[in-house]
């Protein structure tokens, strides 16, 4: 299957605090508040000065208590965004971005689709792999962009998804930055109505 | 690739114009002698200029200081060092208008990052070359610039008229005569996410410059610069190229890679000044120090003693043996 070893799949490491960063801001989704959490005690234990210049912008998992957004707000960072949706997030950080200053760090905890929306973004600031840093948790659900139709499939847990056009998709690991999707490509073009079993592989 | 410009690959250019820009200073305007135009080229490429001496041959690099967009000729600034190792005298001395020398094909390890939402240009001195050719097509673009450029006083600063004249809020001049110096720091830490600052200058001011960006934050991947300092003299070494077969002294103001062009063995170079890498020579065998000036190896390399950049760095020994 044309799905695997595909360079682009985007590859994610343990956050980690970068102490030649000057400022600091760290955006998660829900389970991401775990490894936030676990950054800013890092960051606090290394350089507790750098906390005054650290902000958090955190969509809270329905699903959770409030309590992550309190671990936020406790840790005495100078900003702490909290949002309940993605879009709000997503324009209230690119109009925080808009007047940050150069020596500034981008970290993003959370599902791959969530990081890949943050990691869109970050590209139009022409930020470089040396100012982000990201830490895939939760869900591997994709975005799917339907190369036939266009349209966006959010959240696809299989290898074989039906797309609003009603064409059935084989998702591949070919993974676009600028759409923050991987690409899904009509699996039964060749031989209609032959399609492989449907197999949930995105958990 | 071939190794570099070697002599097949260069352009017989002819000197069509010498201005005196400053004291120090001379501009040469060069044209194909085949006529037509010269090779394309980006802001911030350099030549290498082939100068034949009387005892030995120069190649010196020189930022390309023209449009872009006018290929009918190029032009250089060439300061004259004192003292001068022989390159800068001979374009002070030897070359005149009418003068028929050879010049490598454009490179550019110092071009304007695509993607940047700002430019921010630091000048200083001979540094402003690369940025003159930059501004061309700066001019031409939607993304801001700045352009910081600083000399010892105003009858030293090259091309000072020529910059005031054009957009006024994008450039900004400073004399160290009149105790006016560009606020490095206060520059650094106020620039936009997504802004790409570029250096050229004395090495003091590159200094500074990286040492002010990393301590404020500023990744690596957007801050450049560009140094071209001429290789750094010392004592006397030999060298024997392995697969050439041969020996060669190099004497002690010449590099390693002008001694094993003397003796006609064509190794690759492309930038001159220790930074592109493409030089890179493998060490079989030294028994002494090597003396490293180069930008480019890592302090790890520099350290095994296992690689060495001829067109900066030397050695001290009595036995050096290269993979050439």
């Amino acid at each position: 299957m044309l799905i695997t070893g595909i360079r682009s799949k985007p590859v994610y490491a343990p956050l980690q605090p970068d102490l030649a960063g000057r400022y600091h801001v760290m955006v998660g989704h829900g389970v991401g508040a775990a490894p936030l959490a676990r950054l800013l005690g890092e960051l606090k234990a290394a350089a507790p000065a750098a906390l005054a210049r650290t902000r958090v912008w955190y969509i809270t998992d329905p699903a959770a208590s409030q309590s992550s957004a309190e671990v936020f707000h406790a840790a005495n960072v100078a900003e702490v965004r909290i949002f309940d949706a993605i879009d709000p997030l997503l324009a209230d950080l690119t109009n925080a971005l808009d007047e940050a200053l150069m020596g500034t760090r981008l970290y993003v905890a959370g599902p791959e689709s969530f990081m890949g929306l943050i990691m869109r973004i970050a590209h139009g600031f022409n930020l470089a792999g040396d100012e982000v840093r990201a830490e895939e948790c939760g869900t591997m659900a994709r975005r799917v962009h339907c190369i036939h139709c266009r349209a966006t499939i959010e959240g696809v847990r299989t290898n074989i998804v039906e797309c609003s056009c009603h064409r059935w998709l084989v998702v591949r690991d070919h993974y676009s930055r600028r759409l923050a999707a991987y690409m899904g490509v009509m699996v039964d073009a060749e031989a209609p109505g032959e399609r492989p079993d449907i197999k949930e592989v995105f958990l | 690739m071939s190794g570099g410009a070697d002599h097949a690959d260069t352009i017989p250019v002819r000197v069509v114009a010498i201005e005196e820009v400053t004291p120090q200073i001379r501009r040469f305007t060069l044209e194909p002698i085949a006529g037509g135009e010269l090779p394309a080229f980006s802001g911030g490429s350099h030549i290498i200029v082939v100068m034949r001496g009387a005892q030995r041959v120069y190649r010196n690099p020189y930022s390309l200081m023209s449009s872009p967009h006018d290929l009918g000729n190029y032009q250089i600034s060439v300061l004259r060092v004192d003292p001068s190792r022989g390159g800068s005298a001979f374009m002070h001395e030897q070359v005149r208008v009418g003068s028929e020398i050879e010049i490598a094909h454009p490179v550019n390890l110092f071009s304007l990052a695509k993607l940047a939402r700002k430019h921010l240009l630091l000048a200083g001195g001979i540094g402003i070359t690369p940025f003159m050719a930059q501004l061309h097509d700066l001019r031409a673009g939607n993304v801001p610039y700045e352009l910081h450029y600083a000399t010892r006083s105003p009858e030293y600063g090259a091309y000072c008229e020529l910059l005031s004249g054009n957009e006024p809020t994008a450039v900004s001049l400073y004399h160290d005569s009149n105790k006016h110096f560009i606020d490095i720091e206060g520059l650094l830490g106020d620039q936009p996410l997504g802004t790409h600052v570029y250096v050229c200058g004395p090495a003091g001011m590159i200094t500074r410059v990286l040492d002010t960006a990393h301590a404020l934050g500023w990744p690596d991947s957007h801050v450049h610069y560009e140094k071209f300092a001429a290789p750094p003299t010392g004592d006397a070494f030999d060298a024997t190229l392995l697969r050439s077969g041969i020996d060669v002294h190099v004497q002690p103001d010449q590099s390693l890679l002008e001694a094993i062009e003397a003796a006609g063995v064509d190794a690759p170079y492309l930038c001159r000044g220790g930074v592109c890498g493409f030089c890179r020579t493998e060490v079989v065998e030294v028994d002494g120090e090597l003396i490293h000036n180069d930008h480019f190896l890592s302090d790890q390399e520099k350290a095994s003693g296992k690689v060495i950049m001829p067109c900066v760095s030397r050695a001290r020994c009595t036995k050096l043996v290269l993979d050439l």
